[in-house]
C-alpha cells in the first residue's frame, strides 16, 4: 500500500514540476529571434531627437538634424526659450523666470495655480537664503498668504517655508531640504513640464519609458521562460539563461 | 595592390579572416536592411491581415429555432421553447481577432419577447448550438433574464443587472489582462477572468430562447454605445502607470544617447551634447563612471563623421578616395573581379537563399568600382539609400579597430540591442499567451 502512495506522490511532484517548469530558450535560438527583429534607423533617430528636444539640448538637436536628416518634432526655437526659464529657476532667479514664462505664454501660469504657487514659494526661499528677512516676511504676507487661504495644501507648504525664518542657522535646520538645490530643480522641472504641455508636447522623453518597458517585459517573461536576459542596460550584454 | 582573398575562410593572416567576417556579416546586415526597406515588418502586416467578424454565421446556427435576417445582423426566435436544448444560438462569421489589446461587439435587444432569455458571450468552435453560451464548457455568457454570468456550467455567478427590450449590451475580451468584460447601455458592468481553458479561437455569440425575442448585433459597422476607445486608453494607461513606477539607473538615457552618437559617428552632435551637459544642473556625470565602455566606439570618430557627411551629400568619389587613404584594406578598387568572385563564393556559402546573392554582391562591389555612380550598383547611392551605405561604411571602419571583439558591436548600437530585446521579449510573451495581444512596435510608440 505504501508503495502505491509513494508512486502517487512522485507522479504529483512530476506533474507539479511540469506545470511550473519554464520553457528554456537557448542563446542560439534567442539570438536568431533578435536578428529577426526589424528596427529602423529612422525610428531610432527619432527617439534620440525626441530625447534631445524634450531635455532641451538645442544646439545638439540642431546639429543632429544636420548630421542625420531627422526632423525634430517641435520647433527648435521654442526650446531655447524654455531652457532659459528652466535655467533661471535652477539658478534661483525666480522673478526672471516668471517674467520669461509670461513672455512665452501668459496662459501657462494662469492655468496652473500650483505651478505659480511653487514659483512664488521658491522666490520666498531665495529671499530667506539671502538673509533678506524683512522682504521675505512682506512677500509672504502679500503674495503667498492669499494663496494659502484658497488652498489647504498651499497653506501647509507656506507655513513650512515661513518657519525657516524661526531658525538661527538655516542651513542646519530640519527644513534644510527646502534650501537644498534639489528644491530648485524640482520647481524647474515643474515649469519645464508645464511649458511643454502648453506646447502640446509630451513632457517626458520616450526613451526612459522604453527602458522601463524592457525591464518590465523581461520580468513578465521570466514567469514563463528561461532565456538570455539583459541585466546591464548600459552595455546591453546578453546573459545566458540559468537552467 | 592585389590582396588575394579567394580563400575559404582559413586564412593565413588575421586581416583576411577579419575581412571574411566583415563581408559575411555585412552581407547579412545589408540583406536585412534591404528587406526592411522593401516591405513592412511582419508584425505590422499581420495586424492588418487578421479578419474581424462582420456578420452572423448562418450556416452554423441552430437553424430550426431561429431566423437570421437577410443582412445577417439580427436574429429572431421563431418557436415556443420547451426545454434547455432548443436555444437559438448563432455565432459570428469569424472568431474574435487576437493580435490586439481588446475586442468588442454589441447587441441591441429589439424585443425581449415572452421571457427575455437573451444572452451575449463567447463560445469556441465546437460549441453545441442548442445551448445558451455559458452553459457548456469553453463558453461564457451574460444572460439578460437573470443578470448572471455563466462560465462553462449550468449555474451562473452574480454579475450585473438584467437587461431587456431597448437595452444595448456589449461583450468584449481584454487580451492584456486576460479578461472578459461586459457593458450595458454604455456603462461597464464588470470583468471576469478568462480561464485558461478558454484559449483557442473564440466566437462572439448571441442567443435567444423565448417566443418573439429579437436581437440586433453590431460588429462595429455602427458606433458603439460604449466608449471603447476611452476604455482602451484607460487600460493602456493602467499598464503605463505600472511601468512608470520602475526605477532606472541614474543617467542611463543620457549614456545611451551618447553611445548612440558615438557609434554612428555623429561627432558634431556629440560635441554639442557634451558641452551642454557640462552646464546642466546638476552636472551629468561622465559616462565612464556609469559603466559605459567608450574606448571602442570612440574609435575613428572624426573620420567616420566625415565619411558619413560625404556619402549623405552624394559625394561618393570623395568618400571613396578618403576611404582609400585611411582604410585601404576595406576598399578593393581595381580588384573588382576578385571582389565579386570572392563575394559570390564566400557569401553564397553563407546564404542558402537564392536570389539575394545579387544584392549582397552589389554592396561589396560598390566599393570596388572606380565610378560607382555609373556602375550597375549605382542604385545604392540614391538619396534614400545613402544612410544605409553610410551606416555600412561606419560599421566597416569600426570593425578595423584592433580592440573590437565582436562583429555585433560594429553593427548595432547599445540602444538598438535594447530595442531588439524589448521586441523579442514582447513577442515571446505573446506567444506564450497563445498569440493573443499586441506586439511591440517602436513606430507606435513614436
Amino acid at each position: 500500500m505504501s508503495l502505491f502512495w509513494i508512486v502517487i506522490r512522485r507522479l504529483a511532484e512530476i506533474e507539479e514540476r511540469m506545470a511550473t517548469s519554464k520553457k528554456v530558450i537557448t542563446r542560439e535560438e534567442w539570438e536568431k529571434r533578435l536578428n529577426d527583429v526589424k528596427i529602423r534607423k529612422e525610428d531610432m533617430n527619432k527617439l534620440v531627437m525626441n530625447f534631445l528636444v524634450t531635455e532641451g539640448y538645442v544646439e545638439a538637436a540642431e546639429k543632429f538634424r544636420m548630421e542625420s536628416g531627422t526632423e525634430p518634432d517641435i520647433d527648435l526655437a521654442t526650446i531655447s526659450d524654455r531652457m532659459a526659464v528652466k535655467k533661471a529657476v535652477q539658478c534661483g532667479n525666480v522673478e526672471d523666470a516668471i517674467e520669461k514664462v509670461n513672455d512665452l505664454n501668459p496662459e501657462i501660469l494662469d492655468t496652473n495655480p500650483q505651478l505659480f504657487f511653487h514659483l512664488q514659494q521658491q522666490r520666498l526661499i531665495e529671499l530667506i537664503r539671502n538673509g533678506k528677512i524683512e522682504e521675505a516676511l512682506e512677500f509672504a504676507q502679500e503674495e503667498l498668504a492669499p494663496r494659502g487661504e484658497e488652498n489647504q495644501t498651499f497653506l501647509e507648504e507656506l507655513e513650512r517655508t515661513v518657519s525657516l525664518l524661526a531658525f538661527e542657522d538655516v542651513s542646519n535646520c530640519p527644513l534644510g531640504e527646502l534650501l537644498d538645490i534639489s528644491q530648485r530643480l524640482k520647481t524647474a522641472s515643474e515649469v519645464n513640464a508645464a511649458i511643454l504641455t502648453s506646447q502640446s508636447h509630451e513632457k517626458d522623453p520616450k526613451l526612459p519609458s522604453l527602458l522601463k518597458m524592457l525591464i518590465w517585459a523581461q520580468n513578465q517573461l521570466d514567469e514563463k521562460a528561461a532565456y538570455p536576459r539583459i541585466n546591464n542596460l548600459s552595455n546591453a550584454t546578453l546573459e545566458d539563461p540559468t537552467v | 595592390m592585389n590582396s588575394s582573398n579567394t580563400n575559404n575562410g582559413q586564412s593565413n593572416n588575421g586581416k583576411s579572416s577579419r575581412l571574411d567576417g566583415i563581408n559575411r556579416d555585412l552581407g547579412l546586415y545589408f540583406l536585412e536592411l534591404s528587406r526592411l526597406r522593401s516591405s513592412a515588418a511582419p508584425t505590422e502586416m499581420e495586424e492588418d491581415e487578421e479578419e474581424a467578424p462582420k456578420e452572423l454565421n448562418t450556416i452554423n446556427s441552430s437553424g430550426g429555432f431561429l431566423v437570421v435576417a437577410p443582412d445577417k445582423l439580427s436574429v429572431k426566435y421563431t418557436t415556443v421553447n420547451l426545454h434547455g436544448h432548443d436555444v437559438g444560438v448563432v455565432q459570428a462569421n469569424k472568431p474574435a481577432p487576437v493580435k490586439r489589446l481588446l475586442y468588442y461587439f454589441e447587441i441591441y435587444v429589439k424585443d425581449a419577447g415572452a421571457k427575455g432569455q437573451i444572452a451575449i458571450g463567447f463560445t469556441n468552435e465546437g460549441f453545441k448550438m442548442r445551448r445558451q453560451p455559458g452553459w457548456e464548457v469553453n463558453s461564457c455568457g451574460y444572460h439578460g433574464d437573470d443578470g448572471l454570468l455563466y462560465r462553462g456550467q449550468g449555474k451562473g455567478d452574480a454579475f450585473g443587472p438584467t437587461y431587456t427590450t431597448g437595452d444595448t449590451v456589449g461583450g468584449g475580451i481584454n487580451y492584456a489582462s486576460q479578461e472578459f468584460f461586459f457593458t450595458k447601455n454604455g456603462v461597464l458592468v464588470g470583468t471576469v477572468c478568462k480561464e485558461k481553458e478558454m484559449k483557442g479561437r473564440l466566437f462572439p455569440t448571441i442567443a435567444v430562447h423565448s417566443q418573439n425575442e429579437e436581437v440586433h448585433v453590431n460588429f462595429g459597422q455602427k458606433k458603439f454605445a460604449f466608449d471603447l476607445k476611452e476604455y482602451e486608453a484607460q487600460e493602456r494607461l493602467k499598464r503605463q502607470m505600472t511601468i512608470e513606477k520602475i526605477s532606472l539607473p541614474p543617467n542611463i538615457s543620457y549614456g545611451l544617447v551618447r553611445s548612440y552618437l558615438l557609434h554612428y559617428g555623429y561627432e558634431d552632435t556629440l560635441n554639442s551634447f557634451d558641452l551642454a551637459s557640462k552646464s546642466t544642473i546638476p552636472p551629468v556625470y561622465i559616462a565612464q563612471e556609469n559603466g559605459f565602455d567608450e574606448q571602442d566606439i570612440g574609435y575613428a570618430l572624426n573620420q567616420r563623421k566625415i565619411l558619413r557627411q560625404l556619402i549623405r551629400n552624394g559625394e561618393i568619389d570623395a568618400a571613396i578616395s578618403k576611404l582609400r587613404d585611411w582604410y585601404p584594406q576595406i576598399v578593393q578598387v581595381g580588384a573588382l573581379e576578385e571582389a565579386v568572385k570572392y563575394g559570390r563564393i564566400e557569401l553564397a556559402k553563407f546564404f542558402r537563399l537564392a536570389g539575394f546573392d545579387d544584392l549582397v554582391q552589389d554592396c561589396v562591389a560598390l566599393l570596388a568600382y572606380e565610378h560607382p555612380q555609373e556602375s550597375c550598383v549605382g542604385y545604392l547611392l540614391e538619396e534614400s539609400q545613402r544612410d544605409l551605405v553610410a551606416d555600412t561604411v561606419n560599421a566597416m571602419i569600426l570593425s578595423t579597430n584592433p580592440n573590437t571583439q565582436d562583429m555585433e558591436g560594429c553593427l548595432q548600437s547599445y540602444l538598438e540591442r535594447l530595442l531588439r530585446q524589448l521586441t523579442a521579449c514582447c513577442l515571446e510573451r505573446r506567444s506564450a499567451n497563445g498569440e493573443q495581444g499586441e506586439a511591440f512596435l517602436l513606430r507606435r510608440v513614436l
